[in-house]
């Protein structure tokens, strides 16, 4: 088990007159090469749990393991953990700061005081999982490029960390139809190519469902569902619509023809299952 | 990381209290009387009084103590500089004497009087800036500045810059915090190292903060032009400021004691 969390509860700003608790007694495993996705409405808490995945922030109260490991204890290596566990922030595009994009994407193996050689197979790999010609950007400057570029040189600079885990917050926030799906297909690429274990967190759940394979839905810093994301528009789509995400169209589609006594299956993600599935239902097949 | 949260000045608590409603001028012009009377001021007991004045005014705004002291921490360090110097570096009576250390009573008297004028100063401002929102402090340094309008003070254009840069305090906060998560799980180190490699590892966070606080200020400039903002001149206010009976009072009640007061000791 790679992540094992225990009744773990989180409050900012403890003892302050602002305080607010933000996650309320949440357990939670993830497993070696997981992809999982994480959605909750605007305010959740899912930037604040994911940031206790790497130690950035400490519970109020509860444990955190990773790789057996707890956390909280005195003496833990953080930088050993904050390896293994590559977290891209939202918006990471705001966190360059290099004169070049080889140095923006040495930064981290640099700290970790690799050799120069290796630093370079480092960014040269990194680059290549995120798609980026390696002799056309790496003398560019970071703050030459264009959003969604910028956005793969972030991620580029955690890859080359070469964590065992990623955790990606809002990957697809701000950008164009294409940019985000190139992204997701890359984070889909470098899950299955890789093995890497993924966390992928949004609050636009469309795309995410499709993607990932496994969900967990959280509600005001509570996780409320976990499951595959079949299962979880298939049985849970009223209390997704009460918690305030709804569903992805096709399936919402899927709840209401089932709505009016046509008994299909409601668990599709994706236009051609919703495609394939009503056409199986049909008494009379259409010709194509 | 904490310590970017627990800077509480400026932080506005609101309260509905005699001094949060008073007007924010008298509340300024006060908080000027008692500075100018600190430094007039040369014995104990005059001290005494307006620390108590202060103290007072604490409770009626109920304020929190704790956060007015919390003003005080960022400056214990300079009010202990300046006592300790004083105790040491003053000539006189020795009172007691450790080696070639000799502490005076005439450096003990003027370090505890300097450390009093500086703690008394703090509460005062601290107290100010807990008990008034942003809003209404510089809209009464834009009505206050007005006054010097002829010899060409710009009150409009001061009062405008001091709500932007107050406003923006916690949004560049809240960003560095963001950034130094940000670099830390990239593998930057910020806790260990030299004085200068402390200060070289501060890049990673200056130069993202500085790249998107000038976007940020473009955009701020453009939304500003696109509602027609164009300056002081002609312009109204939302909220007029008003003085009523209490402002009238209490302003010469702390005017009464605060003369008094630098007059007497
Ligand atoms: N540094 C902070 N200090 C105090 N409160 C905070 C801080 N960061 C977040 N919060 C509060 O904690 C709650 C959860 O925030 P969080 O950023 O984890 O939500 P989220 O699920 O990531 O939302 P979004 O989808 O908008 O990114 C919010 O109500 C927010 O106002
Ligand atoms: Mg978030």
């Amino acid at each position: 088990m790679f992540i094992h969390i225990e009744n773990m509860r989180f409050t900012y700003s403890l003892g302050m007159p602002f305080e607010t608790e933000v996650l309320k007694d949440i357990n939670l495993e993830i497993d070696k090469g997981e992809f999982v996705g994480l959605i909750g409405h605007t305010g959740c808490g899912k930037t604040t749990l994911i940031q206790h995945f790497n130690g950035l922030l400490t519970p109020t109260s509860g444990k955190i393991y990773v790789e057996g490991v707890d956390l909280n204890k005195k003496g833990v290596n953080l930088k050993l953990i904050r390896q293994k566990i590559g977290l891209v922030f939202q918006y990471p595009e705001n966190q360059l700061f290099e004169e070049t994009i080889y140095q923006e994407i040495a930064f981290g193996p640099k700290k970790l005081g690799l050799p120069e050689e290796k630093i370079e197979k480092r960014v040269r790999e990194a680059l290549k999982m995120v798609d980026l010609d390696y002799n056309f950007y790496v003398e560019r400057s970071p703050f030459s490029l264009s959003g969604g570029e910028m956005r793969r040189v972030a991620l580029a600079s955690i890859l080359s960390i070469r964590p065992k885990m990623l955790i990606l917050d809002e990957p697809t926030a701000n950008l164009d139809p294409q940019g985000r799906d190139n992204i997701l297909s890359e984070i889909k690429k470098i899950h299955y190519n890789f093995g890497m274990t993924v966390v992928l967190v949004s609050h636009n759940m469309e795309k995410v469902a499709e993607t990932v394979k496994r969900l967990l839905v959280m509600y005001r810093g509570e996780i409320i569902m976990d499951g595959t994301p079949q299962e979880i528009f298939e049985r849970h789509a009223n209390d997704l619509i009460k918690v305030g995400l709804g569903l992805p169209q096709v399936t919402e589609c899927m709840h209401k023809l089932k709505a009016k006594g046509k008994d299909v299956y409601t668990g599709v993600l994706t236009v051609d299952d919703a495609e394939r599935e009503v056409l199986k239902k049909m008494k009379k097949p259409l010709k194509r | 990381m904490k310590i970017l949260r627990n800077i509480s000045f400026g932080q506005y608590i609101p309260r509905d209290s005699l001094i949060h409603n008073l007007d924010p001028r008298i509340k300024i012009l006060s908080c000027l009387a008692i500075i100018v009377s600190l430094f007039l001021i040369t014995k104990f007991s005059g001290y005494l009084i307006l620390g108590n004045f202060v103290l007072i005014s604490i409770i009626i705004s109920k304020v929190h103590p704790k956060f007015v002291f919390r003003g005080l921490r960022p400056i214990l360090f300079i009010i202990l500089f300046t006592l300790i110097i004083h105790l040491f570096m003053t000539e006189g009576k020795v009172i007691y004497q450790l080696g070639f250390l000799k502490i005076t009573q005439e450096g003990l008297i003027k370090g505890l009087l300097i450390s009093f004028r500086l703690f008394i100063l703090i509460l005062a401002t601290s107290l100010l800036t807990l008990a008034t929102s942003p809003i209404s402090l510089t809209d009464g340094i834009e009505r206050l500045l007005a006054i010097f309008k002829f010899i060409g003070v710009p009150a409009h254009e001061i009062a405008m810059m001091m709500t932007i840069a107050l406003r923006f305090i916690p949004t560049l906060l809240e960003e560095t915090e963001k950034i130094m998560k940000a670099q830390i799980s990239r593998g930057a180190d910020f806790e260990s190292g030299n004085i200068f490699n402390r200060a070289k590892n501060l890049i990673p966070i200056l130069i993202p903060l500085f790249v998107n606080a000038f976007r940020r200020a473009d955009e701020l400039a453009i939304a500003m032009e696109a509602k027609c903002y164009r300056g002081g001149e002609g312009r109204t206010h939302y909220r007029e400021l008003k003085i009523k009976k209490a402002d009238i009072l209490t302003f010469t009640f702390t005017v009464i004691v605060t003369v008094m007061v630098s007059i007497m000791f």
